[in-house]
């Protein structure tokens, strides 16, 4: 563990700022730490920290999904027309839904992988696809409201604990388990590293970068689903918050941009931290426009803070501890 | 009268000393060779030399005068231009653009005359007769000894005194580096003086006048050329007696067949090859640069496409990617060309490296079997004797030869009998040097097959059991025993009639 933390000192950093910002908000909203807040945080956190489960893999296999908005926008409308508001259908919706959100993935994997098209227009343009598709399916109508089990999974409670702060927890802790103890984990960094000298070592580079694109149109789908829940209807555009949210939480949470580091131990501080920020802003008195502006200086920073470069200039500025100098 | 000449130079990296009082002096018109084995203080000297780094201690006169560049450009401007052992080329601009880079002639609107940066260009080649590349190519199109011949054109274009060459033979074959030997005598009967700084032996005795031997950031001789003998230089380099840095060739190959190829072609590089490797057997691989050797490595690791028969220990092989090449102990594993780009995780632990090829072996149902892992890498970071403080140290902090060991490790590792070497001592200090080859040896020995491709014809006749001399692609010779020799690798490299 002591290794663990000595090697990803910008998850450490992660956790410490957004430890910071709580405390931060709670002086200017003393309100912030009440039981029910903090359980509204968790739940809005989790939303992020879902999407953000199957981006962690893509951004540490050195891509990036820019198809979740729609993925998770397509996902909520299917769902929730498919059920009709009732509760039996579910069953197979549910899987159903799952699966097609891993097929999106395996067409945007296939893409990058197979056919060599850059991560950003290849998931772009499923993005923008699904989104055509979706619009004109529904024809822009109203769809039924969410099942009730479905609501139940996204704003019901066990005991103190809100339910999909539990499924959360669980699926942290496969997406952890993943990462640190599974050959496949150490494939995504290797090929997030250097795909060339992971082929060269005889890692399947491109199953393995397909993987973390199905990964992620699964865990996008499955945020629409509970989206819908938690908004009680599915309605087009719902997903865009979610482009920004899911890179930045990885980006915060330490992992490079460019690929081959970060863990999913940093996205989860990542989404509290973005969610703790949107609660910060309204106490100060300041609009969702200055929250967005926040956003962007917080992602601009936490790259930056992340990047050779800022190490490069923290060893200029500072050259008094040159012992982290790598030797000629 | 010295034109170059420094004393007392000190320069720390925290607690390493890179260089401890260390003393050089040249004069116009010679060739000096600087010699030491990786990490004696040369990268950190002629980087203070180029302005890259500033020395903590110790002064530099240049024509008698104080000289502490800034950086690069100020070097330049007093006359030093560096050509560093990583390339750096720019691969999306063309042959021209890249040597005349930020210096472009201009015309009255200011706007680059390529017609004048073509002029040039020609001129610059005629005048030191460079082999032949045309100037308008992209770079990316021209291979690693290509791109060093550039290197040195942009050097030459800024009409340099003083000339630093950093290991800029190790990416060339032999014909050209005939030529910027050729070049370096050139230069010093101009005037100039160059610091020629090689790992090769045989080429410092080719030009060097003088030499100047660093072993732990100290300057611990420096010689007339004629003077030293090549153990004198050895022993002063690694501080103890070499007792020899090839090792003995006890042969040891069988009548097994490890690799049968017959008629194996891929590209228009390589039409067509037909050889048999035996068990325990070093084939050498020789031949001009770009004749195919790297094109024959690739295709039997499965990296390009190849067409013909291949069989391996007897079985038909159909390779078509690495991770058919490295299955199991009837595969075949590739120790690459680029250390940086193929073959090292640069940002990854060296245990991530060294088990990366095996990770399946070492997971059961998927989950990494994390002491048998630590395992493992204990036992290859002892038996290649890698220098690691932790087998946790990232692998860019490795010295060249340590990570060309974290790659031999990996492929170790594979269990695959049938080892592909390209080069795999290019850039290394002769110490590990040694090592390498009586590795191979042993590995020999114990039933592995081994293809090596070096680029130093010395190497070859010395390590390998055969050469297989390629020319156009096309076996030209298979040399061994008596007629084995590096002229007649040069031959059957040139010319019809050796073969």
């Amino acid at each position: 563990m002591r290794a663990f933390l000595a090697r990803n000192r910008l998850i450490v950093l992660a956790y410490v700022g957004m430890l910071v910002l709580l405390m931060v908000t709670t002086f200017f909203s003393p309100g912030f730490l009440s039981e029910s807040n903090l359980r509204s945080s968790l739940v809005l956190a989790a939303f992020i920290g879902i999407v953000a489960l199957g981006q962690t893999f893509v951004i540490i296999g050195g891509g990036i999904d820019l198809s979740v908005p729609w993925v998770l926008n397509c996902a909520a409308i299917l769902m929730a027309i498919f059920c009709g508001g009732q509760d039996l259908p579910l069953l197979w919706v549910g899987p159903l839904i799952l699966a097609a959100g891993a097929l999106i993935g395996l067409v945007n994997g296939v893409g990058v992988a197979l056919f060599g098209v850059p991560a950003i227009i290849m998931t772009l343009a499923t993005n923008v696809i699904l989104q055509g598709l979706i619009v004109i399916y529904t024809g822009g109508l109203p769809t039924p409201p969410a099942p009730e089990m479905i609501r139940y999974l996204s704003v019901g409670r066990i005991g103190p604990v809100p339910v999909i702060g539990i499924l959360w927890a669980v699926l942290a802790l496969v997406a952890s388990l993943l990462l640190s103890k599974t050959a496949f984990g150490r494939y995504v960094y290797a090929v997030g590293s250097s795909a060339t000298v992971a082929a060269f070592s005889g890692v399947p580079a491109a199953r393995t970068t397909i993987v973390t694109y199905m990964l992620s149109g699964t865990t996008a789908a499955l945020a629409g689903m509970l989206l819908t829940g938690y908004s009680g209807q599915a309605y087009l555009g719902m997903g865009e918050p979610y482009l920004f949210t899911s890179i930045a939480a990885v980006a915060i949470g330490g992992a490079s941009i460019l690929g081959g580091s970060g863990h999913y131990l940093g996205t989860i501080a990542g989404a509290l931290v973005l969610t703790v920020l949107a609660g910060l802003l309204p106490a100060l008195g300041l609009s969702t426009g200055a929250l967005m502006v926040v956003y962007g200086v917080v992602i601009l920073v936490t790259v930056t803070i992340g990047s050779d470069a800022f190490a490069g200039l923290l060893r200029f500025a500072m050259p008094a501890r040159p012992d982290r100098e790598k030797r000629p | 009268m010295e034109l170059l000449s420094a004393g007392g130079l000190s320069k720390r990296f925290g607690g390493i000393v890179a260089l401890n009082e260390a003393s050089f002096s040249a004069t116009a018109g010679e060739v000096h060779a600087l010699l030491g084995e990786n990490g004696a203080g040369k990268s950190t000297f002629i980087q203070i030399l180029a302005g890259v780094l500033r020395a903590d201690q110790g002064r530099i006169l240049l024509d008698g005068a104080d000289y502490a560049p800034r950086d690069p450009d100020a070097a330049a401007r007093r006359g030093i231009v560096t050509v560093f052992q990583e390339l750096s080329s720019i691969p999306d601009l063309s042959v021209e653009g890249n040597i005349w880079f930020r210096r472009e002639p201009r015309t009255v609107l200011r706007t680059v005359s390529w017609r004048e940066v073509r002029r040039r260009t020609e001129a610059l080649f005629d005048r030191y007769r460079f082999p032949a590349i045309h100037p308008g190519q992209d770079l990316r199109r021209l291979g690693l000894a290509e791109r060093q011949i550039v290197e040195i054109a942009k050097a030459l274009a800024q009409e340099p005194r003083i000339l630093v060459l950093d290991e800029a033979t190790s990416a060339l074959a032999a014909r050209e580096t005939e030529w910027l030997l050729d070049l370096t005598r050139r230069l010093a009967g101009e005037g100039r003086l160059v610091v020629f700084i090689s790992h090769r032996m045989g080429e410092v005795r080719a030009v060097a006048d003088r030499l100047t031997i660093f072993r732990g950031g100290r300057t611990v001789a420096a010689h007339v050329a004629g003077n030293v003998t090549d153990d004198e230089i050895v022993t002063e380099m690694i501080g103890r007696r070499l007792e020899r840095l090839y090792p003995q060739r006890v042969a040891h190959a069988t009548d097994r067949i490890a690799v049968e190829a017959r008629g194996l072609s891929s590209g228009p590089r390589l039409p067509g090859v037909t050889f048999d490797m035996k068990e325990g057997e070093v084939l050498g691989v020789g031949g001009l640069q770009g004749h195919g050797q790297r094109e024959l490595f690739q295709a039997l690791f499965g990296v390009s496409r190849s067409q013909g028969e291949m069989r391996l220990w007897g079985r038909p092989a159909a390779i078509s990617s690495p991770r058919d090449a490295l299955v199991g102990r009837d595969g075949i594993a590739l120790v690459p060309e680029d250390r940086r780009g193929q073959g090292l995780l640069l940002s990854k632990s060296v245990r991530e490296n060294l088990t990366l090829a095996v990770i399946r072996r070492m997971s059961r149902r998927g989950v990494l079997l994390r002491d048998a892992e630590a395992a493992l890498v204990k036992e290859m970071v002892d038996f290649l004797h890698i220098k690691v403080s932790t087998p946790e140290q990232q692998a860019d902090t490795l010295s060249g030869g340590n990570q060309q060991k974290v790659i031999f490790g990996k492929m170790l590792l594979t269990e695959a009998r049938v080892l592909l070497l390209y080069d795999p001592t290019r850039g290394v200090d002769v110490g590990t040097k040694s090592e390498i080859f009586q590795l191979m040896r042993d590995l020999a020995a114990k039933g592995y097959a081994i293809l090596f491709y070096s680029s130093d014809l010395q190497e070859l006749v010395n390590v390998a059991d055969r050469v297989m001399v390629l020319r156009e692609g096309r076996v030209a010779a298979m040399l061994e025993g008596e007629d084995l020799s590096e002229g007649a690798i040069l031959r059957a490299a040139l010319f019809d009639e050796a073969a």
